[in-house]
C-alpha cells in the first residue's frame, strides 16, 4: 500500500509518501492503528482527516487492499 | 454536457473560459476567484496552493456530474491554478453555459461550495510581504 500525506499531515509525518508492506486487507480502524504506530500522535487528527482510496473518498466499512494508493486528506482549502 | 476541467501551474487565461454559447444557450456565467492581499489578518504578497492532482481533477469532474443532475447545463469549463499565485491573480475560474440563467448560476454557486468541502486542494502557505520565500505554517 502506498500512503500519501498532504498539507499539515506532510509536516506532521515529515514525508509526502511511504510504502507499507501488506499481505491482507486492512480496515480503516486498522489503518489508523498502523499510522499511530509509525507516527505517534497522528491519531489525534482522525476526526478531521478523510481517507481516499485510489483517488476516491473511502466509504464506510470499506477495506484497503495491498496495492491501494491511500491518501490522508486534511480539511481542504481550494478556490 | 461537455466538461473541461484541469489544474494548471500557469496563469489562467480567461480566454479559455470565454465560451461562445450555441444557438440553444441563452446564458453564459463566468466566475473567477482571486488571491486577496490579506490572509489571517496579515498582509501577504500571494499564496501557494498544492493539490492531490489526480484526485482533485477527478473529484471536480464528479462534482460537476452530480450537480448537473439537478441543474442541467450545456458546457462547464474549470481551471484551478496551483503553485505560487501573486495577489490579484486568478486562483480559480469556472464558466458555464445553459439554456436559461437559473441553472448555470446555481451550478456555479454549488460547484464552488462543494469544491471548498471536497476537492483536495490546499492553501499550503502564504508569501509574506517583502519575503519571496514561502513560509510554511
Amino acid at each position: 500500500m502506498t500512503l500519501l500525506y498532504f498539507s499539515k499531515l506532510r509536516d506532521l509525518t515529515g514525508r509526502d509518501s511511504e510504502q507499507i508492506p501488506m499481505t491482507t486487507s486492512l480496515s480503516e480502524d486498522g489503518l489508523w492503528d498502523l499510522l499511530e504506530a509509525r507516527h505517534p500522535g497522528i491519531g489525534k487528527s482522525r476526526n478531521y482527516v478523510r481517507i481516499a482510496r485510489n483517488q476516491v473518498y473511502l466509504e464506510a466499512n470499506s477495506m484497503l487492499e495491498p496495492n491501494d494508493e491511500v491518501a490522508l486528506i486534511p480539511p481542504v482549502s481550494g478556490g | 454536457m461537455i466538461i473541461d476541467i484541469a489544474l494548471t501551474n500557469s496563469v489562467i487565461e480567461l480566454q479559455a473560459l470565454m465560451q461562445v454559447p450555441g444557438p440553444d444557450c441563452g446564458a453564459f456565467v463566468l466566475f473567477t476567484g482571486h488571491v486577496r492581499d490579506r490572509e489571517n489578518d496579515a498582509q501577504i504578497e500571494g499564496l501557494v496552493y498544492e493539490a492531490y492532482v489526480g484526485m482533485a481533477e477527478k473529484e471536480m469532474q464528479r462534482l460537476a456530474l452530480e450537480i448537473a443532475e439537478l441543474h442541467p447545463v450545456k458546457r462547464v469549463v474549470v481551471r484551478h491554478r496551483i503553485g505560487r499565485i501573486p495577489v490579484g491573480e486568478t486562483a480559480i475560474a469556472i464558466s458555464v453555459t445553459g439554456a436559461h440563467r437559473a441553472h448555470p448560476m446555481t451550478f456555479v454557486q454549488l460547484f464552488m461550495d462543494r469544491l471548498k468541502q471536497d476537492v483536495p486542494i490546499w492553501k499550503a502557505s502564504t508569501i509574506p510581504v517583502s519575503d519571496h520565500a514561502p513560509a510554511i505554517h
